[in-house]
């Protein structure tokens, strides 16, 4: 481990002595929105959505009445809620203690069932937000980012579900927005490649699917043009396109098959494999393999080329993979366990001639992410990572954390057969508290080839921040 | 080698294919009967035996001998198919046309469902019960009509026959293309699986609805019968209660019925499995003297118009192959000839797509011009431009008008007459002759005399948009090749040394540039027609992907590659927005 990069010798980027890696202020940025979420949740928070039922007056119900309602309206477990209610059983205490009998034995035979197949209990957001890559996702301002592959648009998804959408020189008043009852809980989105304004974003209903054209502007379109529920109803935690926009891939954390889909002819194809829910998805840049982890502590690696062939993996005790990432040549995988604060590396390149592809792979710890103090004020980096983001030339990773605040950029240096890293510098925010919610870099657009990274910080503020 | 002979070495290799799986579909009868028998004889207290008991059941002579009709109607049923998906895909204009065409082909495969359904369910009845055994049992010592046996018999028929109209009566036959290209041992499994479990579900409204139907004719039918065999009459199953309190009967009819379905869908899945397998195709003909004799080149595949099966995996292949980074196959269609210096593998190939592109796009134009409505849209006069407006406010004056259109809104202000086109340029019309103003006249008289006939306008008059239907089901193999080309464009620029493809850039450009503005235009009345929407929407989002794909990578050379107007702004607004 001692060989192992760390992040002991990390001096902070206002100290760095070499001035060169100091312009990381370029005037191109100054024509990037000024984004902070949390002036526009203010503005117009989640609250003052309008919802049909509000300007009702409620009525008084009899007791069976009010139950059969609830039955049509919420579904079986609200009606029996219902029927639990202390105004139920006030009003009808047998009907109470019915209700109470029945409950007793679903919970009974629900926590059999828990015992049994751990991975069925139910998707509360709180289990969303164990599995996803955003920080405090339950309550983080800004839930996802994602740019569009191929022109300056930047979506963002908010925890009002609303996804707001950034252009080059545009604020918060042009900002397009999309909003839709079928659209809540977002873990996820992304543009779809080959098309210059369609959108993906996945959500507690499944997959929704935007056009966002001018007409968004006018206030025409709201509603996603395709909306595609998971098979089991289930939450979507993961999506990836592939690189020619033909095939979606999604996960999710209640659901042991990684779903294939076709949104053109509205085909499917569930990749079946038998052991814990899928929890997140990578597809490496050329599509050749697909990186699957799983809720628990395996992971799998698919051959995409080979007739989906599947490797499979197991990480460190008591975990799950909570963060991946390709490198941009798609030879090396990166990724960090849940339980351990350690990079590890996967290597997808033949070493020697001779061997097979198959047994020539391990993975092998590459950075040491163990917490350290930084400064006099004893101020603290590392622990377990939450978000793992390579810029796309290659040149450095950044690392964020689940429980301390600032930001590791590592230098990584790309050979044939080998990966080389180093800790460069941290980054951090505008208060000791801010934390960063989400990192992503942008794309290499045409008219500019830097790599800039996307910060959303705790505090609903977006920053930018270019790597030279 | 000529587009006859590699039509034949395709459909000779595809036929091997059919084979193989007319065999397996023999082979799922017996992994069926097994199934069937393992449900029907379930004995919770003695496993063993009840594994064991089944099994040498299937191994016995008797399962042997009697599954030989069963097999027989299998093959008949496999070559039906097999006819099916190889035979050529003429267009029918006229509903009588098409069942001039396909009315003894659907009727044979018909027959062959029926008899299917009819055989399996004679084969499963005899293992059941002596009261379901047979067609005549002993009753109170006197032959009778067995109402059970009638019913599972029945139930055989219906059964194949709600198959064939749910799923191939109106519907061509077509191969499908997985999703993700997996083996064939695990695709065999998956679909194992899911017949099984799907066919439990889809089994329950033919069950029921087969039981409402003998309940109401079922003792009618059994009365037939025991007078046509001069027997008694077996009063088990008459009234409504004999019928549904019978929970034996009708669970072994629930079941049958659930085999049969799932047999008549995997046998319709070997064949889709097996026939999208790749075609063992080559882009460059070997030109050794050992080279084998019936290699077939892609260009070929592409070029074999009469199998539509074989140009959909010539597409599918080319497709395959272009998304492949680092394959020698790719590198191939940017090589030289030795000796010559000619980039022939990549004229072949640029060429045979750009016709079948350009044909498609015309016969797409063609069959457009035919819907009432877009008609309708073009003959409109342009909105004029009095003052300058963007172009996004003139599309939307267009589909205001489109829509307008659509739904029989007329324009309060009726359209100008073009007096040009109405007076000829002398002032002088030419007046027919009474005579031939009597002829029009009756001819037009006995024209709408004979359209008021019942059905002869259904039968014999061309439904509207039923051309541009046909092509979008049948458009695959340019979904296929579009995105093909355009992604051998796109690597063009890092793997194309001589520079092969860049002279026949704007023509790719152009003709799939042609094409989504036809689809454009069709997009907006694709709801009135029958086409199939997914066929549509499948084909308009991968030629427009195709086209976003070349102009994105060329995007600082599009204005070298393309004369300025109309065409060029187009694509750099499609590329710069």
């Amino acid at each position: 481990m001692a060989a192992l990069s760390n992040l002991k010798q990390c001096p902070p980027f206002s100290t760095l002595p070499d001035l060169a890696l100091r312009h990381n202020h370029i005037p191109e940025l100054e024509r990037y929105p000024q984004i902070n979420l949390n002036h526009e949740l203010l503005a117009h928070p989640a609250g003052q959505r309008f919802y049909g039922g509000q300007s009702f007056v409620p009525v008084d119900e009899g007791v069976l009445k009010r139950i059969t309602r609830t039955f049509f309206d919420g579904g079986f477990w609200e009606s029996l809620e219902e029927a639990r209610s202390p105004k139920s059983r006030e009003q009808a205490p047998l009907i109470a203690q019915a209700g109470d009998l029945i409950a007793q034995i679903l919970g009974l035979a629900t926590g059999l069932r828990l015992k049994i197949l751990p991975h069925t209990q139910e998707l509360s957001a709180e289990r969303i937000a164990q599995f996803v890559e955003t920080r405090d996702w339950l309550n983080s301002d800004v839930r996802f980012l994602a740019w569009n592959w191929h022109f300056f648009s930047l979506a963002v998804a908010g925890v009002d579900d609303v996804v707001r959408i950034y252009f080059k020189n545009s604020s918060a008043a042009t900002a397009t927005v999309l909003k839709s009852p079928s659209q809540t809980q977002i873990t996820c989105m992304s543009w779809r490649p080959l098309c210059s304004a369609e959108i993906v974003i996945g959500c507690r209903q499944g997959l929704c699917f935007w056009e966002v054209d001018s007409s968004l502007h006018l206030g025409r379109t709201n509603a996603p043009s395709k909306v595609f529920k998971h098979p089991a109803n289930l939450p979507i935690t993961s999506l990836q396109w592939n690189k020619d926009g033909t095939q979606l891939a999604t996960a999710s954390i209640g659901d042991r098959s990684i779903i294939i889909w076709q949104p053109d002819n509205g085909m499917m194809q569930p990749l079946k494999r038998l052991g814990p829910p899928g929890s997140l998805l990578k597809w490496s840049p050329e599509n050749d393999w697909l990186f699957a982890a799983t809720v628990d502590r395996v992971f799998r690696v698919w051959n995409c080329n080979q007739q989906w062939t599947t490797e499979r993996w197991v990480c460190g005790p008591g975990g799950h993979v909570q963060t991946a990432c390709w490198s941009p040549c798609g030879r090396f995988l990166l990724f960090v366990s849940s339980a351990e604060p350690i990079i590890y590396r996967l290597q997808f390149v033949q070493q020697s001639l001779l061997s097979s592809s198959a047994d020539e792979k391990e993975i092998l710890p590459i950075a040491d992410l163990n917490a350290c103090s930084i400064d006099a004020n004893r101020t603290l980096i590392g622990g377990p990572a939450q978000q793992l983001a390579w810029d796309p030339h290659g040149n450095y990773l950044v690392v964020t954390f689940k429980s301390t605040n600032c930001i590791a950029v590592f230098r990584t240096f790309i050979q044939k057969f080998d990966l080389q890293i180093s800790a460069a510098y941290y980054l951090s925010g505008e208060t000791a508290t801010e934390h960063p919610s989400f990192i992503c870099f942008q794309p290499l657009y045409k008219d500019n080839d830097r790599s800039v990274l996307t910060i959303a910080w705790s505090s609903g503020r977006i920053q930018y921040y270019a790597f030279d | 080698m000529s587009t006859s002979s590699s039509s034949n070495a395709c459909k000779l290799l595809l036929l091997g294919r059919c084979l193989r799986a007319v065999l397996l579909s023999v082979a799922i009868q017996f992994l069926l009967l097994t199934v069937f028998l393992l449900s029907v004889n379930f004995t919770l207290l003695h496993p063993l035996e009840w594994v064991t008991g089944t099994l040498r059941l299937v191994a016995s002579w008797y399962t042997w001998f009697a599954s030989i009709p069963l097999v027989a109607s299998v093959v008949l049923y496999g070559v039906s198919l097999c006819q099916q998906h190889l035979s050529e895909r003429p267009y029918c204009p006229t509903r009588y046309r098409w069942l001039l065409h396909y009315g003894p082909r659907k009727l044979l495969f018909l027959g062959a469902h029926l008899l299917v359904g009819l055989l399996t369910a004679w084969l499963y009845t005899g293992y059941l019960h002596t009261d379901y055994q047979h067609l005549r049992y002993k009753c109170y010592a006197k032959e009778c009509v067995s109402a059970y046996h009638v019913y599972l018999l029945g139930m055989g028929i219906a059964a194949g026959c709600y198959y064939f109209v749910s799923v191939h009566m109106r519907q061509e036959i077509s191969i499908e293309f997985p999703v993700v290209d997996q083996s064939r041992a695990e695709k065999l499994r998956e679909l194992l699986y899911g017949s099984f479990s799907r066919s439990l579900v889809r089994s329950l409204l033919p069950t029921l609805s087969y039981t409402l139907a003998f309940w109401l004719f079922g003792p009618l039918m059994c009365r037939k019968l025991s007078a046509i065999l001069f027997v008694e009459v077996d009063e088990r199953l008459e009234g409504f209660f004999g019928v549904a309190t019978n929970l034996r009967l009708l669970f072994y009819g629930y079941l049958l019925t659930a085999q049969i379905l799932s047999n008549m869908h995997l046998m319709r899945c070997f064949y889709g499995i097996l026939l999208s397998e790749d075609l063992p195709l080559v882009v460059t003909k070997q030109r050794a003297a050992f080279a084998h004799e019936q290699e077939i080149t892609m260009v070929a595949g592409l070029g074999v118009f009469n199998v539509y099966v074989v140009q959909c995996l010539a597409a599918h292949y080319f497709y395959k192959l272009a998304l492949r980074k680092d394959s020698t196959q790719r590198a191939e269609i940017f090589q030289l000839t030795e000796p010559g210096n000619r980039p022939a593998n990549w004229r072949s190939l640029c060429d045979q797509c750009l016709s079948i592109l350009g044909s498609f796009t015309e016969e797409l134009t063609e069959s457009m011009q035919k819907i009432s409505v877009l008609k309708g849209a073009q003959s409109l006069p342009m909105p004029k431009i009095s003052e300058p407006v963007s172009a996004s406010l003139m599309a939307e004056k267009l589909l205001l008008r489109q829509y307008n259109q659509m739904h029989g809104i007329r324009p309060i202000v009726p359209p100008k007459k073009e007096d040009a086109v109405d007076r000829a340029a002398d002032g002088i019309r030419y007046m027919p002759n009474w005579c031939e103003r009597v002829s029009t006249q009756l001819e037009q008289a006995l024209q709408r005399l004979i359209q008021r006939v019942p059905g002869i306008v259904y039968l014999f008059n061309e439904p509207e948009g039923s051309k541009t239907t046909f092509l979008l089901a049948n458009s695959l193999p340019v979904v296929y090749m579009t995105q093909a080309l355009a992604q051998i464009c796109v690597a063009s620029l890092k793997e194309d040394p001589y520079g092969v493809v860049q002279n026949d850039l704007p023509a790719i450009i152009k003709a799939i540039n042609k094409l989504r503005n036809e689809l454009d235009k069709l997009s907006s009345v694709i709801g009135n027609i029958k086409a199939p929407s997914s066929s549509f929407y499948v084909l308009r989002c991968a030629v427009r992907r195709s086209l976003y794909a070349i102009c994105n990578s060329f995007c600082d050379y599009l204005g070298d590659i393309l004369p300025p107007g109309e065409e060029l702004r187009q694509l750099q607004d499609l590329v710069c927005q």
